[in-house]
């Protein structure tokens, strides 16, 4: 049988404001992800870098080291490739007052 | 039943009984799918709301939807649970916001409109944020079909049979089953005039199943969970369920229905199966499914 790929839709027209973050998504059975957001609206403000941030329970979160940009465009797309990120992930953003982004925030992963 | 099909039945019930995967299951004679999520997904995605030119047209009791996940059923305190057997469960994953609901969907047609059989294990618990049992933490766990008739069929409806398990609700342990027959008012998107959209598992409407109050296993900490079978049998030509089995009880449904609207003009012989999970707290709460099998009399 082909190995497991998943396309994961993790957040969809959602509007990021100061601390913001995708839900938990379980992926434990995955050795690889990218991670691609896209702007679904013109941002607005000055845009941080996304963090990517995994965890043992989905409850308590770590910094796992990956930043990237966040899109700086309507329509924009930012990626992110990750390995070894254990079962919980997320991507989380710290955004300055006065910015705004609205994502769709999509898991791409592999067994 | 012939003495041929009599045969029939009982060389298919004995090839079935041996393998440990559907002994656990009792599926009419033909199974429509057997999804054991140690196989990845099986078909099992995110309900998306309708929409057109942009997603803001959604209704927002689709908007908190998100992707369904292949669990271990990870815990802070003692690792993995697993499934009933394998690693993996499907898990539906609610928003941490009183009320907030989730859904995961199978989209199949039917080739006959006949019996169909829903089997399933499922089980739910809230995230185990606190040390605390959480026992009324989660509202509702639940399933639902869409159904509508083929397309020379008619006339007849869009049929969407829906029962929950209402567990708790502001603070109160309930523990009842309970079902639908009325949808939100339908609503056009867009401009096209080409989408409509109503939102079925809004809060309101759900009737108490007579006879459907039921204590289910929860355990003892808010992170054991242990398994339960249901079975749902509904007749597709008669558009009425005809059983409802949970565990060691078997529910009379002679007060059962299903919320029925008019057919839709691209919908037909649809056979869509959902899973629900609804929270009662600011908490996430989980279902899990391990596995589902469906099956039909043709």
């Amino acid at each position: 049988m082909l190995p497991e790929n998943l396309t994961a839709v993790v957040a969809r027209n959602e509007s990021w404001t100061a601390e913001s973050a995708t839900e938990p998504y379980e992926a434990g059975w995955a050795k690889e992800a990218i991670v691609f957001v896209r702007a679904l609206k013109q941002p607005k403000g000055r845009l941080p870098k996304a963090r990517v941030e995994i965890s043992a329970d989905g409850i308590h979160w770590c910094h796992e080291g990956s930043e990237f940009d966040l899109p700086a465009a309507k329509d924009a797309v930012t990626f992110q490739r990750l390995t070894h990120f254990g079962s919980f992930l997320r991507v989380a953003a710290t955004l300055p007052e006065g910015a705004e982004i609205t994502v769709l925030v999509t898991f791409h992963l592999k067994a | 039943m012939n003495a041929s099909d009599s045969r029939l039945d009982d060389l298919r019930r004995a090839i079935r009984e041996s393998d440990p995967q559907l002994s656990r299951f009792d599926p009419l004679p033909r199974i429509i799918c057997l999804d054991d999520f140690d196989r990845g997904m099986c078909g099992w995605t995110q309900l998306v709301g309708n929409y057109e030119d942009t997603l803001d047209a959604m209704l927002p009791g689709y908007a908190q939807h998100s992707h369904a996940m292949l669990s271990t059923l990870p815990n802070w305190d003692f690792g993995s649970h697993g499934g009933v057997d394998g690693s993996y469960a499907l898990k539906i994953a609610t928003r941490p916001r009183k009320g907030a609901q989730n859904v995961a969907i199978k989209r199949l047609t039917f080739r006959k409109a006949g019996p169909i059989r829903l089997e399933a294990y499922f089980t739910f618990k809230p995230e185990a944020t606190e040390l605390a049992l959480s026992e009324t933490d989660i509202r509702s766990f639940g399933f639902l079909y869409d159904l509508q008739i083929g397309d020379t069929s008619g006339p007849g409806d869009r049929v969407m049979p829906h029962l929950r398990f209402l567990n708790a609700q502001d603070g109160q342990h309930i523990q009842k089953w309970q079902f639908k027959r009325r949808t939100t008012p339908i609503k056009p998107i867009g401009t096209a005039g080409k989408t409509i959209t109503h939102y079925h598992l809004a809060p309101d409407d759900w009737e108490d199943l007579p006879g459907g109050e039921q204590r289910l296993c929860y355990n003892e900490i808010p992170t054991k969970v242990n398994w339960h079978y249901l079975r749902f049998d509904f007749d597709l030509a008669a558009m009425q369920a005809t059983r409802f089995q949970v565990n060691d009880r078997v529910f009379a449904m002679d007060g059962y229905d299903c919320i029925r609207i008019p057919a839709m003009k691209n919908l037909w012989c649809m056979l869509n199966l959902a899973f629900f999970a609804e929270t009662d707290t600011d908490k996430r709460a989980f279902a899990y499914l391990d596995s589902v099998c469906l099956s039909g009399d043709f």
